[in-house]
């Protein structure tokens, strides 16, 4: 027996050394490789409380991975009981390299209680892979990838549990294996295993050899385990954690800033993999593959060829691919991201509506759209490629400031009418209202610009308009890639602003409002702004608006992306809604709110002919429908148009109005 | 005198349109008008090219070779053409077809070319061209005896400018290449042309509720050398192809007429011909947006507008 256990002992030293070894330089490549892509990559992280906070809500408490109520449950049983079984492990490894050594008799009340968790975590572990088999052998939701890769992990780990429990339970009944230490009563699971197979009435040897076999399955599994992470897509077990404690804390976000200027630069935008920065690729190494992101991806719903989980995937495939060039600073013969032949096309980054839904449901919270919108502006800047469409659409917003091609000097005839000053008439107003293009030259938009314009003038409201001095403001361009057009836009708006220098900005558009709001101080012009579903309910609560007591029949409220996804703003149009209609909250339609679906506009793609798989706008449409609701709300002008023709395509009678429209209706009644 | 030789650019038996400006603009250039013409139906078109200015009709021939089937043999036989009757200037249409022979004239006579010019000058052998979507108009100098210049699509009013008409029939010898053979010519949508080169655009949007309504514009459009539209409504609809959508992600146009029926007048769709000299809608909702952005409204069911428009228009033959 002394001959067995000191050959057990340097097996063991052996195994373990070897493992942690292959461990330590797999994980140290991925580190290097992390070093050594060329993006400028953000700082160092701010707010460092904070970020503990998200570590210790959404990694230790599970808060995000449980959006989804009962994958998130599972995958919250399976995290908790692996890391409970860790601390017996290490013992056991211990154990198996130098004999003697024990916890239990130090600290038998603690031992014993942790152990006694442990064995009941562990067994839930099991619970949780039911569910997660159910889902991969039985239900299988078309966004999971049903890898062998994903399989094995099962595999791993139900073994690693189920001999934790075998291992427990040898414990309890060989004092061989107990070294001593009294384990009765100690594991409530797998004392119902030592009863149930009669471990107790083995013969002592059969014990040592049952807990022997046991116990290097179990550590031969692990340290497989160990060794198969760095490369698998379990690395998430390892860098999910770094991921979500370096999230952008803020929900609002801008679309990075390139500096176009800078003359020694060989290329813009994302062209080849070597151009991410090293907190992409930790975003990279930290996917599950978990799908939720293709689940909510409206372009994916809808038979497009982007999934934001394969893009994913994708480009960590490509990373890996090439991370020998990368590592020895070889990067010429690397190969572009999207080109002959590669698993990213153009046809899947011009698909994306920047909707935000990929980047809000992720558990890890990886940016999807700093990969999709540096490679679209790579594709326009370095390639000149887009689509079609718009080449008009560029050459309009360049000449006119508008996407359409209107002339510039027309922007304010709209406000004609209806008694808005320019700022040229009334240089000190309260509110300066940036109109934005299609509230400008639209005439569905115009419609309730003129309706908004009432409003103001009914509450008294001091305000003023740019006129032709306002500019398109440069959200079409700058999602559709053209950083260049789209800073000289931005650029010229910046300039007039910081002229009139603004006490408060309003608009209608919630486009508008993103940009004014998370881009433009970038550049030079932060002043507050407000969006006009916030600035009426204002309006209300201060009763500069009155509102009667009829109602309006039902509503049901479509989220602009740009006002809720990007900026938060999901109670107050809700809110007005209600105070509008006695009370009477907006019906809810099935995907709402965080997790509400595109109208298909967003990202210039309402400048773009929607080729492939099945229309945005008549998916979203016919879920209108579905509420028997007797109209739907907005607060976006594109949304209005989108739904419009999506209800008429699907030969609904729901009228589509925006939140300023249906007040203006509801005010005039009563005047 | 100097010659200007002009590329007599046919399909189906008619001259192409826009042929007659570019001879008109060659004709105001001083120079006697040279047209080469590959079809062999001189006898057909020498009136209609005698009225605006062609001195001379050039009906090239050559052994056992079909035109229709050989652009390399067209540009080759031109070129021929060209050298043959002291041509200075040789001119086309800057269309599809005028931009892949031209081409292949210029190369076989060795001489400069510039496609898609909006302006010539045979005096000082200069042409312009629009440059950074019209932003800036760039004049080149053709250098050497002959060059070769396509003209965009309207850039010139055809006019009047009777004169007598000579037929002259001319065989060339040219190579019988077989590098590209054109063995079939397969129109976008059967009886439907071209929408961008259009000068009458008749349109029609969701209420024309059918394919099979297309019809009555199809009618209206013959009597009016018109080429029919649609709106994205009618195409979603698949009362209409693609390739007849006219707005933001459709076809941009720039007829002299435009009339639409049955069409709000969105943004999307008005993006799309707001350069039109004349918009005309029918429209039986009087508040149509539409109305506010065309030179005449009629306020109407597009069902008894357009089939009395058609008879009225069949009545003046
Ligand atoms: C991304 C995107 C791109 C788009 N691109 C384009 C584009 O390129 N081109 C385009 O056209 N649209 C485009 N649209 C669609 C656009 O928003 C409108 O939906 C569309 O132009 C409306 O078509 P319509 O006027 O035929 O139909 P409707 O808007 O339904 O209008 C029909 C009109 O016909 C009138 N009418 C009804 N019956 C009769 C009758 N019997 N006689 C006469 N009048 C009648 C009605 O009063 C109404 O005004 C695009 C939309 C999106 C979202
Ligand atoms: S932003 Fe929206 S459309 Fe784009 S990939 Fe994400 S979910 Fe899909
Ligand atoms: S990107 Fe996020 S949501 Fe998408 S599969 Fe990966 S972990 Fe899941």
């Amino acid at each position: 027996m002394t001959l067995y256990l000191a050959l057990k002992s340097a097996i063991m030293a052996i195994l373990l050394a070897g493992a942690f070894y292959l461990f330590k330089t797999k994980v140290q490549r991925l580190f290097l490789i992390m070093q050594s892509v060329d993006g400028p990559g953000p700082g160092e992280p701010d707010r460092i409380k904070e970020r503990m906070g998200v570590l210790f809500r959404d990694v230790l408490g599970q808060s995000n991975v449980r959006r989804k109520k009962m994958a998130g449950w599972a995958h919250t049983l399976i995290f908790f009981g692996f890391l409970a079984v860790q601390p017996h492990s290490l013992e056991l490894m211990i154990r198996g390299v130098i004999p003697g050594f024990s916890v239990g008799h130090l600290l038998p009340g603690l031992y014993n209680f942790y152990l006694f968790t442990a064995d009941i975590l562990g067994f839930l572990v099991l619970a949780g892979f039911a569910y997660a088999a159910h889902r991969r052998f039985v239900t299988k939701p078309a966004y999971l990838t049903m890898g062998r890769d994903a399989n094995l992990i099962i595999l791993f780990t139900s073994v690693i549990i189920i001999t934790f429990h075998l291992i427990n339970a040898c414990q309890v009944v060989s004092p061989y294996a107990a070294q001593g230490y009294d384990y009765s009563g100690v594991f409530p699971v797998s004392g119902i295993i030592v009863s149930i197979f009669g471990m107790a009435h083995l013969s002592a040897d059969t014990q040592v050899f049952l807990f022997e076999t046991f116990y290097f399955i179990h550590m031969l599994t692990i340290l497989g385990f160990l060794i198969y992470i760095p490369g698998s897509k379990h690395l998430h077990l390892l860098a999910a954690a770094p991921n979500v404690f370096l999230k952008p804390l803020e929900r609002e976000k801008a679309v990075q800033k390139t500096d176009i200027e800078d003359e020694d630069a060989e290329s813009f935008g994302l062209g080849k993999i070597n151009e991410l920065n090293w907190y992409n690729v930790l975003n990279l190494y930290a996917c599950t593959e978990c799908g939720r992101c293709q689940e909510q991806c409206p372009a994916d719903h809808t038979g497009k060829p982007l999934s934001p989980k394969a893009i994913v995937h994708d480009l960590k495939t490509d990373l890996f691919k090439w991370s020998d060039n990368i590592l020895k600073g070889n990067k010429e013969e690397i190969d572009p991201i999207v080109g002959e032949g590669t698993e990213i096309t153009p046809d899947i980054i011009w698909s994306c509506t920047t909707c935000r839904a990929c980047e809000d449901i992720c558990p890890v919270n990886i940016q999807h759209l700093d990969f999709i919108l540096e490679a679209r502006k790579y594709q326009v800047l370095m390639e000149a490629e887009f689509p079609v469409e718009m080449q008009d659409t560029f050459t309009n917003l360049e000449n006119q400031g508008n996407p359409w091609g209107f002339s510039a000097d027309t922007r304010g005839n709209w406000a004609k009418e209806t008694g808005i000053p320019t700022m040229a008439e009334n240089p000190h107003p309260d509110i300066l209202w940036f109109v934005g293009s299609a509230s400008s030259f639209d005439d569905r938009a115009v419609k309730i610009s003129r309706a908004l314009a009432e409003l103001l003038k009914i509450a008294g409201v001091n305000v003023a308009i740019l006129g032709e001095q306002e500019w398109g403001v440069g959200d079409t361009a700058r999602r559709a890639g053209n950083e260049y057009l789209a800073q000289m836009m931005i650029m010229q708006n910046v300039e007039v602003l910081n002229e009139c220098r603004p006490k408060r900005i309003l608009t209608a558009c919630p486009h508008t409002y993103n940009m004014l709001k998370n881009e433009y101080p970038e550049f030079g012009a932060d002043f507050p702004v407000v969006h006009h579903s916030q600035y009426l309910l204002e309006l209300v609560r201060q009763n500069r608006l009155i509102l009667d007591e009829r109602s309006l029949g039902t509503i049901t409220f479509h989220d602009s992306c740009y006002l809720g996804r990007w900026n938060g703003i999901f109670d107050e149009p809700r809110e007005l809604i209600a105070q509008m209609n006695r009370g009477q909250a907006p019906i809810e339609m099935k995907r709402t709110k965080d997790k509400g679906f595109c109208c298909g506009a967003g990202g210039a793609r309402m400048f773009m002919e929607e080729t492939l798989g099945n229309y945005i706008n008549v998916d979203r449409a016919k879920e209108i429908t579905a509420t028997g609701a007797d109209m739907v709300a907005s607060a976006c002008p594109y949304c209005i148009t989108m739904l419009q023709d999506g209800l008429k395509e699907c030969g609904s009678e729901i009228k589509v109005h925006d939140l300023a429209e249906i007040m203006h209706r509801k005010i005039k009644e009563t005047h | 005198m100097s010659k200007t030789g002009v590329f007599i650019e046919t399909t189906d038996q008619e001259i192409k349109q826009s042929v007659f400006g570019v001879i008109s603009a060659a004709a105001a250039g001083g120079g006697e008008v040279t047209g080469f013409l590959l079809d062999g139906r001189a006898d057909k078109y020498k009136d209609q090219l005698a009225a605006c200015g062609v001195t001379e009709l050039v009906a090239l021939e050559a052994k056992d070779i079909d035109f229709s089937k050989s652009p390399q043999a067209t540009g080759e036989a031109l070129a021929k053409g060209a050298t043959d009757f002291g041509i200075s200037a040789l001119l086309g249409v800057s269309s599809p077809t005028g931009n892949d022979v031209l081409a292949r004239a210029a190369m076989a006579l060795k001489a400069p070319l510039a496609l898609d010019c909006m302006d010539v000058d045979f005096t000082a052998n200069t042409v312009k061209k629009s440059h950074f979507s019209g932003k800036a108009v760039a004049t080149l100098e053709m250098t050497g005896a002959l060059f070769v210049c396509g003209i965009r699509p309207n850039s010139f009013e055809a006019v009047e400018s009777p004169v007598t008409i000579k037929i002259t029939p001319h065989t060339v010898e040219v190579e019988n290449s077989d590098a590209i053979i054109v063995t079939e010519v397969q129109a976008a949508d059967s009886s439907r042309k071209d929408l961008t080169e259009a000068t009458v655009i008749i349109s029609g949007g969701r209420p024309m509720a059918s394919s099979d309504n297309f019809k009555i514009l199809d009618e209206c459009a013959r009597k009016l050398d018109a080429v029919v539209g649609a709106s994205r409504a009618a195409v979603d609809a698949g009362y209409a192809p693609h390739s007849m959508q006219v707005g933001q992600t459709g076809k941009i146009v720039s007829p002299k007429l435009y009339i639409g029926c049955g069409l709000s007048g969105s943004v999307q769709h008005f993006a799309g011909m707001k350069t039109s000299k004349v918009i005309v809608a029918i429209n039986t909702d009087k508040d149509a947006p539409i109305f506010t952005k065309s030179d005449y409204g009629i306020i109407g069911d597009l069902f008894e507008v357009v089939p009395a428009l058609t008879k009225e228009l069949e009545k003046q033959g």
